[in-house]
């Protein structure tokens, strides 16, 4: 007799549940997307300056739903779900950053440009 | 059991074995099982968003046309508000489980599906789109990481919607047995996790492809 003769309802995964946390995450993240997409669609800076704030936007939407809604946090009935993520992360870091690194250099070094591509990169999409 | 929910692990103490035997925690494991298994879903999103970075330079445009060109935002902004908001009220449905309300439960479900159903609508109607105005995955390299992200993106969502229809049927015939409880919690896991990934998508593939 190793399960416990007890109402599945009272398993700490089931208590956690908390209608406030995913309020608040439904409304940051979407304030932080609309905020986003205004970024994209007025060009109010430049092409890079845009892409790291909405590079900086989603980071933020990441961790908030994270805590929020995936309930990333150091409670008895989550850590080892936190420490598997805090573990996962590096590998998912390095894979793309890694990939996107070599590839950059690669693309320099064998590719043929085409005739307007060193241009073109430094180029925003209204002036043409 | 619901004190030491709230209780955090004191990382000056905590031990990395546990010195009497618990008792087995089927709920635990087998939602910890199923929180690994999401990780490994993750791995296949790096792998494909290192794709998208290797793939958007200039050289695999191929003569068809950059994501600039032909990204309409607004449909992409539709399924952002349809997925957190799916996403919300499936959480009021984790909140119905919570207090032992079957209706809660059932009720918040649906309308979480409804809205996924809703999400797939816009999703079809954007892909739909492109395809009359020839925007193909075998244009070019760019166009076949950029539909192969969207489409996969939509299929976690369509297995989500029949994993909610199996759900609601469960709940309606079995009640809040420890099986159910267990599904449910791992279709939490998975549900939500959809939208992080969704952030992602959006900001990265949409946002930054109008922007480049």
């Amino acid at each position: 007799m190793t399960e416990h003769m007890q109402d599945p309802l009272n398993h700490p995964e089931v208590q956690l549940a908390n209608g406030r946390a995913y309020l608040a995450s439904f409304i940051i993240s979407m304030l932080l997307m609309t905020v986003g997409l205004w970024l994209a669609v007025t060009h109010i800076t430049t092409p890079l300056g845009t892409v790291l704030m909405i590079s900086f936007l989603a980071g933020v939407a990441v961790i908030i739903q994270g805590y929020f809604i995936l309930h990333m946090d150091i409670s008895h009935a989550q850590v080892w779900h936190t420490v598997a993520m805090v573990l996962f992360l590096p590998l998912f870091v390095v894979t793309i950053g890694l990939t996107a690194w070599m590839f950059h250099g690669l693309y320099q070094r064998t590719m043929i440009m085409p005739p307007a591509a060193s241009s073109m990169v430094h180029m925003s999409p209204m002036s043409h | 059991m619901s004190a030491s929910a709230a209780q955090k692990v004191d990382p000056a103490h905590a031990t990395l074995w546990a010195r009497h035997y618990a008792g087995h925690d089927m709920i635990g494991t087998r939602t910890f099982g199923f929180w690994l298994y999401m990780l490994t879903d993750a791995m296949v999103y790096a792998a494909l968003f290192a794709t998208l970075g290797v793939l958007s330079h200039v050289v695999n445009l191929a003569g068809g046309p950059s994501s600039s060109a032909f990204i309409n935002p607004v449909y992409a902004y539709g399924q952002t508000i349809t997925l957190f908001l799916s996403v919300l009220i499936y959480g009021y449905s984790m909140v119905a489980l919570k207090n032992g309300n079957r209706g809660g439960v059932i009720g918040g479900m649906f309308v979480a599906m409804l809205l996924g159903v809703v999400y797939l609508v816009i999703s079809g109607i954007d892909i739909g789109n492109m395809f009359a105005h020839g925007i193909f995955p075998q244009v070019s390299g760019f166009l076949s990481i950029f539909f192969t992200i969207i489409i996969y993106h939509a299929l976690h969502i369509i297995v989500g919607v029949v994993w909610m229809l199996v759900m609601m049927i469960q709940v309606a015939r079995e009640g809040f047995s420890a099986n159910v409880v267990y599904r449910l919690i791992n279709l939490r896991l998975f549900w939500h996790f959809q939208a992080v990934i969704w952030v992602f998508v959006f900001a990265f593939v949409y946002l930054q492809g109008i922007v480049a």
